[in-house]
C-alpha cells in the first residue's frame, strides 16, 4: 500500500510512476475508496504528536533563532545596555564599505577552496590505503582518526610550537636544510594555507571514517569480476570504486563546505585573523562586531551574510553533485 | 509524635551548627584574569610565601578564605585575559553575574555608562576604605563624574626590562654600569646597531605575532612622549594624520626593517627570548618584574647579575608613558543580598590591607600610603619606575570602546610591520576604523 504515497512523475523515478498508474487503475473503485483515508490518514491528526517534541525545538533553537538574528540585523543594538533602534539595511550598507569585512569574505572563501579539495582527496586516499582488516590497518585508522578528538585549544597550541620562530619544529628541519626559518603565522601569504594546514591535519578522520565506510558497502562481487575481465588497479579504481563512492564524496564535500565556512577557533588563537587581515575569516568577525565593539545589530548582519553564502555554496555543491548523477544515470 | 521529634531535632541541629560556626558561609564569586596556578599555590594560605601575578591573587584568596571571621567563602572563576571580556559580557548579557570582576580602568568607562556597575563610596566607607589614598593616576582611573566605582588595585605601564650584560658588551652603561639610555629616536637606532655589532642580538623583544597590545602602548607612548591629542576633546574622535603619528610610526617601521625588533614572536616566546639572551630589551609591562628576578638570580642565567628596569624611555622632549591599572567592581545583579554585598566589600577591604603583596608583582600601588612606606621603597628597582605614578597617560575615560580601538590601532600597525602596509594607509586605515566604531556609539 506505500507506494500509493509515491507521486508519479517523481524526478528520477518516471517509470516507476508509470506502473504505479496502472497498478491504480486496475483495482476495484470500491477496494481504492475504502483503502484511501487509512492511507492518507488525514483522521489520525494524532499522529502528529509524535514529531510534535521535534518540531517544538526545531522551532525554539532553530527558528526563533534564525528569525531573531534576521530581526536584529536590522537594527542598531548595544550588547551590554540592551539598546536598540531600528535602522532597515543600514548595518548591510555599512557591511558593503567595511574592507575587513569583505577581506574576511575572501578569506573565508580562500579557506573553503583549500580545505573541502584537501579533505575529499586526502580522506579518500587515506580511506584506501588503510581499507584492510590487519592491525597496521587498526593502528593507522586510530592514529588518523585520533587528533580529531583533540580540542581547538590544544590543535593550535602544538602547531604554534612547531611554527615558533627559530626554536620551532618548522624552524629546526629548515635550518638543517641550510634554509632561513620562516614563521608561516606572521605571514601575509602563509598564514591561511598554514590554518588550512593545521585544520586538515586535525579533523581528517572523519571524512577518512566516511570514505572507508563507503569502500566497505562496495560488493565483493564487482571487483571479483572486474578482476576475471583482467582490470588493472587504476581501471578498477576509476570504473568501480570512484563511481560506487560519487555519494559518500557529494556528502564529505558538503558537510566539509558547512563546517569549513564556519572556521574560527584555529583562526583566532593562531594568528587573531592578521597579519593585514589576511587570515580573519567571517565567523571571527561576527564575533569581534558582537563581543568587542558590542554591535550586535552589525554583528547580526554580517551573520546573515554568511548563512546566505553557506546556503549557495551547499546549494551549489548538491546541484553539481544532483547533476553528476543524473548524467551518470543517463550515460549508463 | 515522632515526625514532631524529629522535626525539632533537625531545628536544633541547625541552629547548633549555625551557633557552632558563628555565621553561615556566604559564598562570593570572584571573576579574574591573571592565570591559574592551582598546581603550585591551590593550598598557599600565606601571600608572603607567592611569587607572580597568579600566584599572588590565588594565595591572597586562600588567605582571605582562611582568615575572615565572617564565614566568607570567595570562589575565583578564572578566564584567559585575552577573552576575559568577551566572556564577562556573555555573563551580564545572560544575568550570571559574578560577585566581583576584575576590571582595566581604561574599560571601566565603558561600563558606568551603561549603568552596569555599582557605585561604592559608602560601602568603602562602611568598610574603612579612605578614597583620598588613592594614588593620583589610581584616582583618575575609577572616579568617573565624581562618583567611586571601583576599587584601584594598581597601576601598570610599559617598561623597558633591559639585559644590562649586552649594554655594558656594547659600551652602553655608565662607570658605576648603570645602562645609558637614548633621548631620541637617533640616539636609540645607534644604540640599537652598537648592540647588533658588539652582541649580534636585536635590541628589542615585543610582541609582534597574534597580539596587538604591545604596539598600541609602544605607540601611544610615543604620541604621549610628544605631547599629541591623539583623541578629541569629546572623546569621540581619533586624529593620526599628525606629524606626530608618523614620526611614531616611522620609528617602529625603522626598528622593524632594519632588524632591531625580533621577529615572529608571541606574548610567551618574547618573555623566553628575553630570558634566554636572544635580546637586549623586553618592552612589556610592570608584571614580569618579578620573573625576570628570579630568573636573573640563577647564575646559569644570561640575566644573572645583568637585569635592570626602566619606563619606557623618553625619546622626545615630553616625560610621559602609556599607564593603565587594574581594579574591582561589583556589578549590578552581582550581589543578591546584603549579605553578599557585606561580603564582597570585606574582601574589597582585604584586598586593599594587601596592596603592597600585590605590588611585589611588579605592579605599582594604588595605595598612597604603600607607594611612600620605606617596605615598597625597599623593593628592587621600584624607585626607577615610581614616578610613572606622575607622567602616566591613560585614555580619557569619555573615549568610549577602548579596548576595541587599542585592537584596531595594534592591528594596523602590526600591518605596516608584518606585511609592510605604508604608513599613510596606516594612518587611513587607523583613522577610518576607529572613527566608524566611534561614530557607532551613542
Amino acid at each position: 500500500m506505500c507506494i500509493c504515497l509515491m507521486k508519479p512523475g517523481l524526478p528520477g523515478m518516471p517509470h516507476k510512476g508509470a506502473a504505479m498508474t496502472t497498478t491504480l487503475s486496475a483495482l476495484p473503485a470500491a477496494a481504492r475508496a475504502s483503502s484511501q483515508p487509512k492511507v492518507k490518514g488525514v483522521q489520525h491528526w494524532s499522529n502528529a504528536l509524535f514529531v510534535l517534541p521535534f518540531v517544538l525545538v526545531y522551532i525554539a533553537l532553530l527558528v526563533v533563532p534564525v528569525v531573531t538574528g534576521l530581526w536584529l540585523s536590522l537594527n542598531d543594538v548595544d550588547v551590554l545596555s540592551g539598546d536598540r533602534a531600528f535602522i532597515g539595511l543600514a548595518n548591510f550598507a555599512r557591511l558593503w564599505h567595511d574592507d575587513i569585512f569583505r577581506g574576511a569574505i575572501r578569506n573565508t572563501f580562500l579557506f573553503v577552496l583549500m580545505t573541502t579539495p584537501a579533505f575529499v582527496a586526502l580522506g579518500l586516499a587515506l580511506a584506501l590505503a588503510l581499507n584492510r582488516q590487519d592491525r597496521v590497518g587498526t593502528a593507522l585508522r586510530t592514529i588518523f582518526f585520533g587528533s580529531s578528538v583533540l580540542s581547538v585549544t590544544i590543535v593550535t597550541l602544538v602547531w604554534r610550537l612547531v611554527f615558533m620562530t627559530d626554536k620551532g619544529l618548522l624552524a629546526n628541519v629548515m635550518h638543517s636544510l641550510g634554509l632561513a626559518s620562516i614563521n608561516p603565522l606572521t605571514s601575509s601569504a602563509l598564514a591561511l594555507p598554514a590554518i588550512a594546514l593545521v585544520t586538515v591535519w586535525w579533523i581528517i578522520g572523519l571524512p577518512m571514517m566516511l570514505f572507508l565506510a563507503a569502500l566497505q558497502q562496495i560488493p565483493e562481487e564487482i571487483y571479483e569480476a572486474a578482476a576475471m575481465d583482467n582490470a588493472g588497479r587504476w581501471r578498477t579504481f576509476w570504473s568501480i570504486t570512484l563511481p560506487q563512492l560519487r555519494k559518500t564524496v557529494a556528502l564529505v564535500a558538503i558537510i566539509e563546505v558547512i563546517l569549513q565556512f564556519q572556521l574560527f577557533g584555529q583562526a583566532q588563537l593562531m594568528t587573531n585573523g592578521g597579519p593585514n587581515n589576511s587570515s580573519r575569516p567571517l565567523v571571527q568577525f561576527i564575533y569581534e562586531a558582537g563581543f568587542q565593539q558590542w554591535a550586535l545589530g552589525y554583528s547580526a548582519a554580517a551573520a546573515q551574510v554568511l548563512f546566505g553564502l553557506m546556503l549557495i555554496g551547499v546549494a551549489l555543491q548538491m546541484w553539481i553533485s544532483k547533476r553528476g548523477q543524473t548524467q551518470s544515470g543517463e550515460s549508463t | 509524635m515522632q515526625a514532631g521529634m524529629t522535626t525539632r531535632s533537625l531545628l536544633a541541629l541547625c541552629l547548633g551548627a549555625a551557633l557552632g560556626t558563628g555565621h553561615a558561609a556566604t559564598e562570593i564569586t570572584l571573576a579574574r584574569f591573571f592565570g591559574a596556578c592551582e598546581a603550585d599555590y591551590g593550598k598557599v594560605t600565606d601571600v608572603s610565601k607567592a611569587t607572580g601575578e597568579c600566584g599572588t591573587i590565588t594565595s591572597l584568596v586562600n588567605q582571605y578564605n582562611a582568615t575572615n571571621k565572617e564565614g566568607v567563602v570567595v570562589k575565583a572563576e578564572v578566564a584567559e585575559w585575552g577573552p576575559y571580556y568577551d566572556q564577562l559580557t556573555s555573563r551580564i548579557v545572560a544575568h550570571n553575574v559574578p560577585t566581583i570582576a576584575v576590571m582595566h580602568q581604561s574599560v571601566l568607562g565603558d561600563f558606568v555608562s551603561r549603568k552596569l556597575v555599582e557605585p561604592l563610596d559608602d560601602g568603602f566607607k562602611s568598610v574603612g576604605i579612605n578614597t583620598a589614598d588613592f594614588t593620583p593616576h589610581a584616582k583618575r582611573g575609577v572616579v568617573i563624574g565624581g562618583k567611586t566605582y571601583a576599587l584601584p588595585f594598581d597601576t601598570w605601564s610599559w617598561l623597558w626590562h633591559i639585559n644590562v650584560n649586552y649594554f655594558k658588551k656594547a659600551g652602553l652603561t655608565t662607570p658605576d654600569g648603570q645602562p645609558i639610555l637614548p633621548k631620541s629616536p637617533d640616539e636609540l637606532l645607534a644604540q640599537a646597531k652598537k648592540i647588533k655589532d658588539a652582541t649580534g642580538k636585536p635590541y628589542f623583544s615585543w610582541t609582534t605575532a597574534n597580539e596587538t597590545a604591545a604596539p598600541t602602548r609602544t605607540f601611544l607612548t610615543l604620541m604621549y612622549q610628544q605631547n599629541a591629542q591623539v583623541f578629541g576633546a569629546d572623546g569621540r574622535k581619533i586624529s593620526v594624520h599628525t606629524p606626530a603619528a608618523t614620526n611614531a610610526l616611522t620609528l617602529m617601521n625603522k626598528l622593524w626593517t632594519e632588524g632591531y625588533i625580533k621577529k615572529g614572536l608571541d606574548y610567551g616566546a618574547t618573555q623566553q627570548a628575553f630570558t634566554s639572551g636572544d635580546v637586549a630589551v623586553d618592552v612589556v609591562g610592570n608584571w614580569t618584574i618579578n620573573d625576570f628576578l628570579v630568573a636573573a638570580a640563577k647564575a646559569d642565567s644570561p640575566l644573572h647579575d645583568g637585569y635592570d628596569v626602566v619606563p619606557f624611555a623618553n625619546l622626545y622632549g615630553k616625560k610621559a608613558i602609556f599607564a593603565d591599572g587594574h581594579s574591582w567592581v561589583l556589578i549590578k545583579g552581582g550581589t543578591h543580598n546584603d549579605a553578599e554585598k557585606k561580603a564582597a566589600l570585606s574582601f574589597l577591604k582585604f584586598l586593599w590591607d594587601h596592596d603592597y603583596d600585590w605590588s611585589r608583582t611588579g605592579h605599582l600601588p594604588a595605595n598612597n600610603k604603600v607607594v611612600q612606606s620605606a617596605q615598597y621603597q625597599g623593593l628592587p628597582y621600584r624607585k626607577n619606575i615610581l614616578e610613572i605614578t606622575q607622567i602616566g597617560v591613560t585614555t580619557p575615560s569619555n573615549v568610549p570602546r577602548q579596548r576595541a580601538i587599542e585592537a584596531i590601532i595594534g592591528e594596523e600597525i602590526s600591518s605596516m610591520m608584518l606585511s609592510g602596509k605604508a604608513i599613510p594607509a596606516v594612518e587611513d586605515a587607523i583613522e577610518s576604523r576607529v572613527n566608524t566604531l566611534l561614530a557607532s556609539v551613542h
